[in-house]
């Protein structure tokens, strides 16, 4: 279980043909950071792990952030561990592009 | 959880961008740069195309992992979500001081009044097993009382702290508790280490005599108007030097019962009767104290909050949130003031109940006194002071008496064994005196251990009996040893005397208690089904008391036995002798098993006659059966060796009927059930000493005889309707109603 890297898991995503579109999308997000606003006003931020078709998401190792986590106003996060974030509280998903990164 | 593990090593550091290598230095917190995308849209549709139950995740990540996340903003898992209801900031003390919404100094005698109440209802609160921070430290003063600087706020602060530690410390160290009764973590709160104890106590004093003087300058002289300004100042006075006094005398009675060898349980119990004199001049005056404002920012305020929580100066709620780990319970309700005020009443009851301990002085009177003060199920306080006056100190009793005395001398006073009596071969013996040292030393332990189970909680009771049984056999086995190594050296030197079974006597005789009281709690407990009563009380009829009984009576014989010895020793003073046997403490015993064993008959019968009658049915098992519940039951007993497990057959056959003929009736299980009632009602009526326990048994027995009898009569004979256990009057042993 320990070696499961998600740096390896990213990309051997299956890509088989026959998953649909959609699937293959949700795959490719697999194990990547995801940031997620919910109704309430707080944003979670954490490792996404499952989802179903209720929008439900499962987020690993996840972080919870009152304020808006983008003014770094040095809010310290609380950390969560894993959590599920029912399909109907989310307002917005984002995640992390890390192959789009070379802007620096 | 290996996923979570799992999960939680790809924390962020892994995830981060790429191009910044991250900053080793900075240990704090590490930078982490993010380029966010946004896919709402596209995520959304996604998981359209997912199958109704098909989860998308990846190949070490399944239902089972996604079991333990927990579920935001459900109220019950999700402790944030309350932090975010509404616009109110939660402010830490520093930043409370700094926007002014807190006061420093110069607080008035109404807001010190709500301060103090509120404190006391949150400690109250604290006691009853939530968390510190979701009580106590609420109030932001207690975070940091170095810089209050309002001399009484100050000393009270300080003065919580230090109850809070003093009782923190004496729980820990009588270890009585479990998770659900107290909380021991302190989230690294500063429990005012760095001032004495005689410090804050004296800090309390001076303050008081400060409010003393305007609480004089305030009183009503002869001859004098005074306007209702000054009238109002003065009980506002009185009531805040009501709580200061409060304070100090509880912090002093808990700094006395800590005393070493129990030297300061006089003292801590006149405190506490003084304290006890105060509560209630605190409870008329509770209204004088601020109370939470309920119309101050209408909308703002968080509802949820108001209804849990008395916002006043000082307090925040949710200051500490951050502190708990992510599931931890919900929100903390704290308890009401006057409440709180009932609370401590009761409390210094219990602790003034508590100080009579250190009055007795053998080993099974003091667990008799365990026994009977565990029965009102006190608080963990009370539970844990008891624990530390009587024990708890490196195995000695009061801190004094080594336990392998004090047990020494409890088996003396229980039957007297050859081996412990002065002038008797053996006890002069040096092999044997090894022997016995050896065996009492071994009994240390388990004696040491049932003393302490008694100060658990009332469930947790139980479980334990039931394990301190596996101890006790080999005790028992040790004890048979060892009488059987003195009975051989005794009957060398003296064939007249015996020692046999003398300290197997003494164990068997607690072992008997233990697993009387295992099956009874049960019945506290309410754990048994009402067809399982038929067993549990035949079991206790038939073969517990009946046990317990002859253990007894051999204790007495052998009590007589080393009296007879002694007169023939002695050869006169038989006057002497006499008026000691009298006195036994085993006799009373004897007549209080045998009233207890008839009431179980009584029950037994009494079931058998329903099942005839069918106002009993057992139930249809489809995944069990009657011999699973029954050896479930009775598991414990099963290390035992003396006395032996009773099989499940030799139930089946005591309560087959098809081998009598004619056929028995229920009229005849009613009149032997009638019977046992009579019988037990006869023995707590003519019972000498008529204590509260033994009226309400005696009610019992009564009013069952009656109903049997009624039923005897005919009286609802043709209902079907199973009869009712009525638990109200005495919480083991029930009152039988029919309807």
């Amino acid at each position: 279980m320990a070696e499961g890297k998600p740096e390896n898991m990213r990309f051997d995503a299956d890509t088989s043909t026959q998953e649909s579109e959609g699937r293959q999308k949700l795959r490719s997000w697999l194990n990547m950071s995801l940031r997620v606003s919910m109704t309430d006003g707080r944003t979670l931020i954490g490792v996404f792990l499952c989802t179903d078709r209720d929008k439900n998401v499962i987020l690993g190792s996840c972080q919870e952030y009152i304020q808006d986590p983008d003014d770094t106003s040095g809010e310290d996060p609380r950390v969560l561990g894993l959590a599920m974030v029912p399909g109907h509280h989310i307002l917005k998903i984002e995640y992390d592009d890390i192959t789009a990164n070379q802007i620096m | 959880m290996i996923c979570v593990a799992s999960v939680e090593g790809s924390s962020p550091e892994n995830l981060e961008v790429v191009p910044t290598p991250p900053p080793v230095v900075q240990h704090t917190q590490p930078e982490v740069r993010y380029n966010w995308k946004d896919i709402t849209q596209d995520f959304l549709t996604s998981c359209e195309e997912l199958e109704l139950g098909e989860l998308m995740h990846d190949a070490n990540f399944g239902l089972f992992e996604a079991m333990s996340a927990i579920e935001m903003m459900d109220p019950k898992m999700d402790a944030g979500m309350l932090g975010n209801r509404g616009d109110r900031e939660v402010l830490n003390f520093q930043q409370a001081i700094q926007r002014e919404t807190v006061k420093l100094k110069d607080l008035t005698a109404p807001e010190l009044i709500g301060i103090i109440d509120t404190m006391l209802s949150s400690m109250v609160t604290w006691l009853e097993g939530h968390s510190l921070a979701q009580t106590v430290f609420t109030c932001l003063y207690l975070h940091d009382p170095e810089l209050i600087e309002d001399r009484c706020m100050r000393a009270v602060a300080l003065g919580v702290l230090k109850l809070v530690d003093l009782i923190k410390n004496n729980v820990n160290r009588a270890s009585v508790f479990e998770e659900e009764d107290f909380q021991t973590m302190t989230y690294g709160f500063k429990l005012a280490g760095n001032v004495t104890d005689v410090r804050v106590t004296g800090m309390l004093r001076e303050v008081e005599d400060e409010i003393n003087r305007k609480v004089k300058s305030t009183r009503c002289k002869q001859g004098e108007e005074r306007d209702p300004q000054t009238e109002l100042e003065h009980q506002q006075n009185v009531a805040l030097q009501a709580r200061m006094k409060f304070c100090r005398l509880l912090l002093m009675a808990l700094i006395a019962f800590n005393k070493p060898q129990c030297s300061g349980v006089t003292d801590g119990k006149r405190l506490l009767i003084q304290a006890g004199e105060l509560l209630e001049v605190m409870k008329k005056t509770i209204h004088h104290g601020a109370h939470p404002d309920e119309t101050a920012t209408p909308g703002k305020m968080i509802p949820y909050i108001l209804c849990y929580f008395p916002i006043i100066m000082g307090f925040e709620p949710l200051v500490n949130q951050r502190l708990l780990p992510p599931t931890f319970p919900r929100y903390t309700k704290i308890i009401g003031r006057e409440a709180a005020m009932e609370y401590f009443q009761g409390l210094l009851n219990r602790l003034g109940q508590v100080c009579e301990v250190v009055n007795i002085i053998s080993i099974h009177t003091i667990l008799d006194f365990f026994i009977e003060f565990s029965k009102a199920s006190p608080c963990v306080l009370s539970r844990s002071l008891l624990q530390v006056l009587a024990v708890s100190t490196d195995r000695k009793v009061f801190g004094t008496l080594p336990f392998r005395e004090a047990l020494r001398e409890a088996v003396r006073a229980f039957n007297y064994p050859p081996a412990l009596v002065p002038r008797s071969y053996v006890f002069n013996n040096p092999q044997a005196k090894e022997y016995v040292d050896a065996f009492l030393s071994r009994a240390v332990r388990p004696f040491s251990n049932l003393l302490q189970i008694h100060g658990h909680n009332r469930a947790r009771q139980r479980d334990k009996l039931g394990h301190i049984l596996e101890d006790l056999s080999s005790l028992q086995d040790e004890a048979d040893k060892v009488d059987a190594a003195l009975h051989s050296m005794m009957i060398k030197v003296d064939p007249q005397r015996q020692h046999l079974a003398c300290f197997g006597t003494w164990v068997l005789y607690h072992i008997l208690r233990i697993m009387i009281q295992y099956l009874l709690s049960g019945l506290e407990l309410e754990l048994y089904s009402t067809h399982e009563y038929q067993y549990v009380f035949w079991y206790l009829y038939e073969f517990l008391y009946g046990w317990l009984l002859s253990t007894l009576s051999r204790a007495e014989a052998m009590y007589q036995e080393h009296d007879a010895y002694m007169e023939q020793q002695k050869g006169g003073s038989k006057k002497k002798s006499k008026k000691k046997k009298k006195g036994r403490p085993p006799s009373k015993e004897i007549v209080l098993g045998q009233a207890e064993q008839s009431l179980c008959g009584g029950y037994y019968k009494a079931t058998q006659g329903f099942y005839l009658d069918e106002r009993l049915k057992k139930p249809v098992f489809e995944f069990d059966n009657e011999q699973v519940r029954y050896e479930h039951r009775f598991a414990p007993f099963a290390s035992i060796v003396t006395p032996p497990l009773v099989p499940y057959s030799q139930f089946q056959d005591m309560v087959a009927l098809e081998k009598f003929s004619p056929p028995l009736q229920p009229a005849d299980f009613y009149v032997q059930a009638c019977k046992c009632f009579q019988q037990a009602k006869n023995i707590y009526e003519s019972f000498p000493s008529q204590t509260k326990e033994v009226q309400t048994l005696c009610k019992v027995a009564k009013t069952n005889f009656v109903v049997v009898k009624l039923l005897l009569g005919g009286h609802k004979r043709e209902s079907k309707s199973p009869p009712e256990w009525d638990f109200t009057e005495h919480n083991t042993f029930p009152i039988i109603r029919l309807t």
